[in-house]
């Protein structure tokens, strides 16, 4: 009979791990795992390891120093001291030695007899592992080899184990496996005092890992100028406290692939289970090595294409499943009935590169669980190089793509765009896929594609910024724009920024640059430093045409610009006549004093700041409102945690506006004051606020407003997942985006009529010349409003898109004139903060409609008839 | 009052104003024992005493009993109900004061009391329940006249099972004043502020919700007296606990109800509540009718829908995650320590030592025995791990990774005595959490039924506004700092037994404990 080679590979395995002595568990114990930092990044350039440093070192809080690892797929073969044939067809093994007289016997045994040598090479190292100090441990000494399997090995392993049906590549994979797999266990697994293992294997790919913080690899390996198509890195947290050999660190690989994760299983045992029954043990006892083991299985015993195993990984569920087509939930549903136990249980986020089988095309993908439990950014940055990234924070991204533009002027520092992936869903699968293959001319091209392998719709400007020449800044004002700036300015703000909106269709990108000049020339007369400031601030805030231009390279120079005027402030440190503006950094910090006459606004330039604790730039924020500050710029930020935080009840007389990446938390805790966040905000904003009001001027991420008890807040974009979770009390809050699931889950907050809290979701976004557009619908998760006792939700849904399945003790009511009154004001107040017309918003397809034909409001199905809390009785 | 908070800490050195601002003038209360009788004219009492018609109303029995059971009022021709919880049973036998055998017409009989057969639990026995409200009613150890079989319960296992074994003198002796039994909260040496609290135990978080304002304030007023601290639970910080705030606890929960910047600026120590031992993995549950209209303000709620905190905190889904949350705390407040409280899962002591690494100054493990009525009864004791096994596993484990000087280990959940106490401190733990005992001292009588609004008979876990005019805050906050007193008085006994001048030199002493069922030691008196 047949079996059929899916059988015949399992048996292979079985044999294996009988000739190992591997036995079956009675059970499985992993090593605890924290979260992580991750950060992943393609280009179509080859770029260097160092530009990982950047992002890596701005997530150290989320890690603990005691498990850092980076991989890189796609190398220069000289870089290697190979041809492009031997990388090309050749497999890279690296080897990590922990025990170094173990090399000769390793080799003699794992290497020599089965595999053709073409090169090999101890990675060059620093003399003293001491003079790195994010190094915890001595880091494992690393042997490279480039082997193919030698061809009569490869033969009698193809007949051993009835391999004919396998090309002579994946034979050859399954070989180069099933050899880790027994290096691994003599040396690693089945030893209490570890001697090596391996770290990867596979074509053009590289693991390598430390006790210690990622970015210290590439110091210690002397690896800082390595190029490489796809690099990945990680910051581990292991709880246990002590470590000294990065076994357990990530990535993991698997032939061709590296994975690293954030997160960790709730089903480890289950997940173990499923793989003994397919022969495939653990043998550094993590949750992340089962996870590329599993992916592995998926991918190369099973041929599932990529979206069948992101299914398997995170299944779609509840309404999204219904929505898909009829073909595919058969497909899905064989797929869910065959795999659940392989499917991670809990809160995970894979981040993976990989060669793919031509060996050089490469991929980097990020996939999310289903109830998407942990953070993730994705980010797509066009061009002529382009570059693409996925990370923990946003503010990783940012700090990648800093350091890559410092290097490369054809990279922006900022993405053309930056989303989330909803995950398990019908809409993008929870996962986004970069793919980097030659285009014409033999050059790279890449592509991001979901799950189900639409592609990222991108802005379509084209016209690009010389990054090196254009933004001079100078002050110059020698031409008719400068002076244009100039006479608008004696009308006001709204004149200067009408004048620039105006002109930016025609405008090129240098009159964009020399705008600005004018702008800044002008605020060399600091009594209008303020408007020029507010100017360039609608400009980075505001949404309008661009012409052809794209918008990043508009934003590059406005928050150019914004930087310049900031750093022209007077300093803190300095004794001259007292400006509007006190500007302090982190080396006069201590010079930090009581605001003098006249001074009202302190401009906080967070470099080199500490995201948090003592030292941290919202402490000094802190400091400067007790001593009389009240209002607050706060710029350069690069993951600054807990902004406006900390100033205690009854705030109401202090404003702060944050630029570029603030930090998770921002917000939280508020009672009265007023926070701007100018651009794209982090994690957890908003939490327990209680009163003041908070604005985005873009999108804000993971468990936006927990437990929020009041305040007006306002979004640009969309909240991620589980916005307003246990919110009580009466915060009312535009979104004009939309957000993923679990939209007000548990919502408490009264009656709207009666001073309680609201949610209205606006579901428009904007298109390219700057118009409010609907998006496809306003809400697509499967959760909305659900076990909420109190307060309601107004979605603006004119086409009804929106079914009672989303809801779950939720009902819909008919928006009387009473709730549009309710909603009104804060509407208003939307269009006044981020031009979002009310008209626009109750017009559909061209037709001015009545606001109970635009809105559906959605609140407890069951009212508690005495709602109406009663007052205090002590 | 030794380490008052003054004497600790420069505290003003380290807020800025604005923490500092929120603080009003602090409330001492005495450190007195002073009689407090119980609420009832009839407390239940271990043995009825019964009259029956051949009474001659001589008053023979009025006058030859010491406790003063019997009274004759004047004037009156019946005598009236007895006193019988001050009688101290057939041990009085022995005297010459023997009521039932002194009386000339052998009118009185003695019995035990049936109220017994159906009063407390396994865990709570009903001698435990009266030894307890003695303790409240006089601030001593009951005398063993009256036969309380108090320091164990009768659950066959898990505390029940062990004994110390005591030497059979003092290596030293030692006088009472010479015992230390205060421990300190704060071993990072991160420059927040030393707290040393005087006894090794504080008062658990129940929240303004679960039991009346009165109740909270009586259990703050108590742990002012003995400079340690109560808990908030979660539910919102009342106005009338402002006076005790250096006492207060304040609790972050899953559902963060009531958790405002300025309930965090108030108090020296903020416990992140991850999971309660009685129902782990199940949040917080408080059901619609003890949501009152002065609940639902409090929590800023809708009136009478039950409210359910979830499980875990929406934002906390890994250790990176909780030491962002502790950052932010430590932001919020400068001067604050933090308490991580999470139950007994299987690896505990990785949870433990990954909270210290977060940056936590208390890691207080709640295991599976504790939990009042408003814990489903599917859940207390069948999902989190036995209490002495977490505390041994979570110690040894901190010991080996050389953090345990480091962090300070509190246990709770099911610990209802001083010996309760003692045990958990040689098992590991530098100082525990209590809760029902102090529910009990207040007249808790374990009827379970503390998850109805109106269910309570005490008057204690109820919002009801007139349920809880039962109990007084003078009274409530006499009875605490008597069981108190008492307790304090029983560990000192513990301690000059195993000649130790300080409680924390009986931490991890295992040694010094036998289990009835595994070891071959023999118990001794």
């Amino acid at each position: 009979m047949d079996i059929g080679i899916i059988e015949r590979l399992l048996r292979s395995r079985q044999r294996l791990t009988e000739d190992l002595g591997i036995s079956y568990p009675a059970s499985y114990k992993g090593e605890e795992e924290g979260g992580c930092g991750v950060v992943g990044f393609c280009a179509t350039e080859p770029v260097a390891a160092r530009h990982i440093h950047e992002p890596s070192r701005q997530m150290h809080n989320r890690g603990n120093g005691k498990g850092g690892g980076i991989a890189a797929v796609g190398f220069i073969p000289e870089e290697l001291g190979v041809t492009r044939e031997v990388l090309d067809t050749f497999s890279m093994v690296h080897v990590a030695f922990l025990n170094n007289g173990v090399r000769k016997e390793l080799e003699e045994k794992y290497i020599t007899p089965c595999f053709d040598v073409e090169a090999s090479s101890q990675l060059d190292t620093v003399d003293d592992w001491t003079d790195i100090p994010s190094l915890e441990a001595k880091p494992p000494d690393v042997m490279r080899y480039f082997v193919r399997v030698k061809p009569h090995v490869l033969d009698s392993f193809i007949a051993k184990n009835g391999f004919g049906q396998l090309s002579r590549e994946d034979a050859e994979g399954e070989f180069l496996s099933q050899q880790s797999v027994r290096l691994n266990q003599e040396y690693y697994a089945s030893l209490g005092d570890k001697k090596a293992f391996v770290m990867s294997y596979g074509r053009n790919i590289m693991i390598l890992k430390v006790v210690g913080y990622a970015e210290a690899i590439t110091d210690y390996y002397k690896i800082d100028d390595l190029k490489a198509h796809v690099w990945i890195a990680h910051q581990r947290f292991p709880t246990k406290g002590r470590v000294w050999h990065p076994g357990g660190a990530h990535p993991f690989g698997a032939i061709d692939t590296a994975l690293v994760h954030n997160g960790d299983f709730a089903n480890y045992s289950s997940v173990c289970e499923y793989l003994a029954q397919r022969h495939i043990y653990p043998q550094f006892l993590t949750d992340t090595e089962v996870s590329i083991q599993i992916f592995d299985l998926l991918s190369r015993t099973y041929k599932y294409p990529l979206e069948y195993i992101i299914e398997a990984l995170a299944p779609t569920t509840e309404l999204d499943f219904d929505r898909l087509p009829k073909e595919k939930q058969a497909v899905y549903r064989a797929i869910q009935a065959t795999h659940i136990h392989a499917s991670p249980d809990g809160p995970w986020f894979f981040i993976i590169a990989r060669t793919l089988e031509a060996s050089d095309r490469f991929q980097l993908m990020g996939i999310t669980d289903t109830s998407m439990l942990r953070p993730q950014v994705f980010a797509f940055a066009d061009g002529e190089v382009q570059v693409g990234l996925i990370c923990s924070e946003k503010q990783a991204i940012d700090a990648a793509l800093h350091s890559m533009s410092k290097d490369d002027s054809r990279i922006c520092p900022i993405a053309d765009r930056y989303w989330n992936a909803r995950g398990g869903s019908s809409t993008d699968g929870g996962s986004f896929i970069f793919t980097l293959e030659k285009g014409e001319g033999g050059r790279y091209r890449m592509s991001c594609t979901d799950k189900f392998g639409s592609p990222v719709k991108l802005p379509s400007g084209t016209e690009v910024a010389d990054l090196n020449g254009t933004i001079t800044l100078s002050g110059g004002n020698g031409d008719g724009i400068a002076s244009g700036v100039r006479e608008h300015f004696d009308s006001g703000v709204a004149a200067v920024f009408h004048f620039f909106t105006e002109n930016m269709p025609r405008w090129s990108l240098a009159d964009v640059s020399r705008a600005c000049e004018g702008l800044i020339a002008v605020a060399e007369d600091s009594r209008q430093f303020a408007g020029a400031i507010e100017v360039l601030t609608l400009l980075n805030d505001r949404r309008y045409d661009g012409g052809t231009k794209k918008r990043k390279h508009i934003l590059h120079i406005v928050r150019t610009a914004l930087r310049e005027l900031f750093s022209r402030l007077p300093s803190i440190a300095e004794d001259i006549p007292a400006s509007e503006f006190r500007l302090v950094n982190y080396g006069s910090r201590n010079l930090l004093r009581e605001p003098h006459a006249g001074e009202t606004t302190l401009v906080i330039d967070t470099l080199g700041f500490p995201p948090e604790g003592m030292d941290c730039n919202s402490a000094l924020l802190v400091d400067a409102y007790v001593k009389g500050w009240r209002k607050f710029i706060v710029y350069n930020c690069a993951g600054q945690r807990f902004t406006g935080c900390g100033l205690g009840p009854q705030t109401w007389d202090v404003a702060i506006d944050v630029y570029d990446s603030d930090g998770d938390y921002l917000g939280s805790g508020i009672d009265g004051l007023t926070i701007t966040v100018h651009g794209n905000a982090q994690d957890q904003l908003g939490q327990i606020i209680k009163d003041g009001k908070l604005v985005i001027h873009g999108d804000t991420g993971q468990t936006f407003l927990y437990g929020a008890k009041g305040g007006s807040i306002f979004v640009l974009g969309n909240a991620a997942g589980r916005p307003l979770i246990n919110s009580v009390g009466r915060p009312r809050v535009v979104i004009n985006g939309t957000c993923l699931d679990f939209l007000a889950e548990s919502f408490m907050a009264g009656d709207p009529f009666a001073g309680g809290g609201f949610v209205i979701l606006n579901g428009v976004t904007f298109d390219d010349r700057g118009n409010v557009v609907d998006l496809k619908e306003p809400y697509p998760g499967g959760n909305l409003f659900s076990l909420a006792s109190g307060g309601a939700i107004y979605v603006r849904d004119p086409h009804r898109y929106l079914v009672r399945q989303q809801l779950n003790g939720g009902d819909f009511f008919r928006m009387t004139d009473k709730d549009w009154e309710t909603i009104l004001p804060y509407l208003q107040e939307n269009e006044r903060l981020f031009g979002i017309k009310v008209d626009d918003l109750l017009t559909v397809d061209g037709k001015q409609r009545r606001p109970r034909e635009v809105y559906r409001k959605v609140a407890p199905a069951k009212l508690s008839a005495t709602a109406e809390i009663e007052s205090d009785e002590w | 009052m030794e380490g008052s908070l003054a004497k600790e800490s420069a505290r003003k050195d380290i807020l800025p104003g604005n923490t500092t601002k929120t603080l009003v003038p602090q409330v001492e209360v005495a450190r007195v024992v002073k009689p407090a009788p119980p609420r009832y004219r009839n407390e239940i009492a271990k043995y009825i005493i019964r009259r029956s018609s051949d009474c001659t109303l001589c008053g023979k029995c009025a006058e030859i009993c010491p406790h003063g059971v019997h009274v004759l009022k004047p004037g009156y021709k019946l005598f009236s109900a007895p006193h019988l919880n001050v009688c101290v049973g057939p041990s009085c036998a022995q005297t010459d004061h023997y009521c039932i055998d002194l009386c000339p017409n052998k009118a009185l009989q003695m019995v035990e009391n049936p109220m017994l057969k159906a009063m407390g639990d396994y865990r709570w026995t009903p001698d435990m329940l009266m030894a307890t409200w003695r303790m409240a009613e006089t601030g001593e150890p009951p005398s063993p006249e009256y036969g309380y079989d108090y320091q164990t319960g009768a659950s066959g296992g898990g505390l029940d099972r062990l004994r110390f074994k005591f030497p059979e003198k003092p290596p030293v002796e030692l006088s009472d004043d010479e015992i230390d039994t205060s421990i300190v909260l704060n071993r990072r040496d991160d420059g927040r502020p030393q707290v040393k609290i005087d006894v090794p135990w504080y008062g658990g978080g129940m929240s303004f919700g679960s039991v009346s304002n009165v109740i909270q304030l009586s259990k703050a007023r108590a742990a002012a007296a003995f400079n340690t601290f109560t808990c908030t639970g979660e539910g919102g910080y009342m106005e009338r606990m402002k006076p005790y705030d250096d006492h207060v606890i304040t609790q972050i929960a899953t559902g963060l109800f009531g958790v405002r910047e300025e309930t965090i600026q108030r108090v020296r120590i903020v416990e992140f509540k991850y999971a309660q031992g009685a129902k782990p993995g199940l949040g917080g549950h408080l059901l619609a009718d003890k949501v009152t209209p002065a609940v639902a303000k409090m929590r800023e709620t809708v009136l009478g829908i039950s409210l359910f905190s979830p499980f875990p905190f929406h934002s906390v889904y890994s250790i990176e995650d909780h030491q962002k949350h502790i950052d932010w705390i430590k932001h919020i407040n400068r001067r604050t320590l933090i308490s991580t409280k999470v139950s007994t899962p299987n690896d505990v002591d990785m949870v433990a030592v990954g909270s210290y690494s977060a940056g936590t100054h208390i890691v207080h493990l709640d295991g599976g025995y504790g939990g009042t009525g408003a814990a489903p009864d599917i859940a207390k004791k069948n999902i989190a791990m036995p209490i002495e096994y977490g505390i041994v596993k979570v110690h040894r484990f901190l010991t080996d990774e050389g953090i345990r000087d480091k962090v300070t280990l509190i246990a709770s959940g099911g610990l209802r005595t001083a010996h309760d106490i003692a045990k958990a401190i040689a098992l590991g733990a530098d100082g525990v959490v209590v809760g029902t005992s102090e529910l009990v001292a207040l007249g808790c009588i374990r009827c379970s039924r503390c998850e109805s609004g109106r269910g309570c008979p005490r008057g204690i876990a109820t919002t009801d506004a007139e349920l809880a005019r039962d109990v007084d805050v003078e009274w409530g906050t006499q009875r605490i700092i008597n069981l108190y007193s008492a307790w304090r008085k029983e560990l000192v006994g513990i301690l000059k037994r195993f000649g130790m001048r300080s409680i924390s030199e009986l931490r991890g002493r295992a040694d010094l404990l036998m289990h009835l069922d595994y070891t071959n030691d023999v118990e001794t008196r």
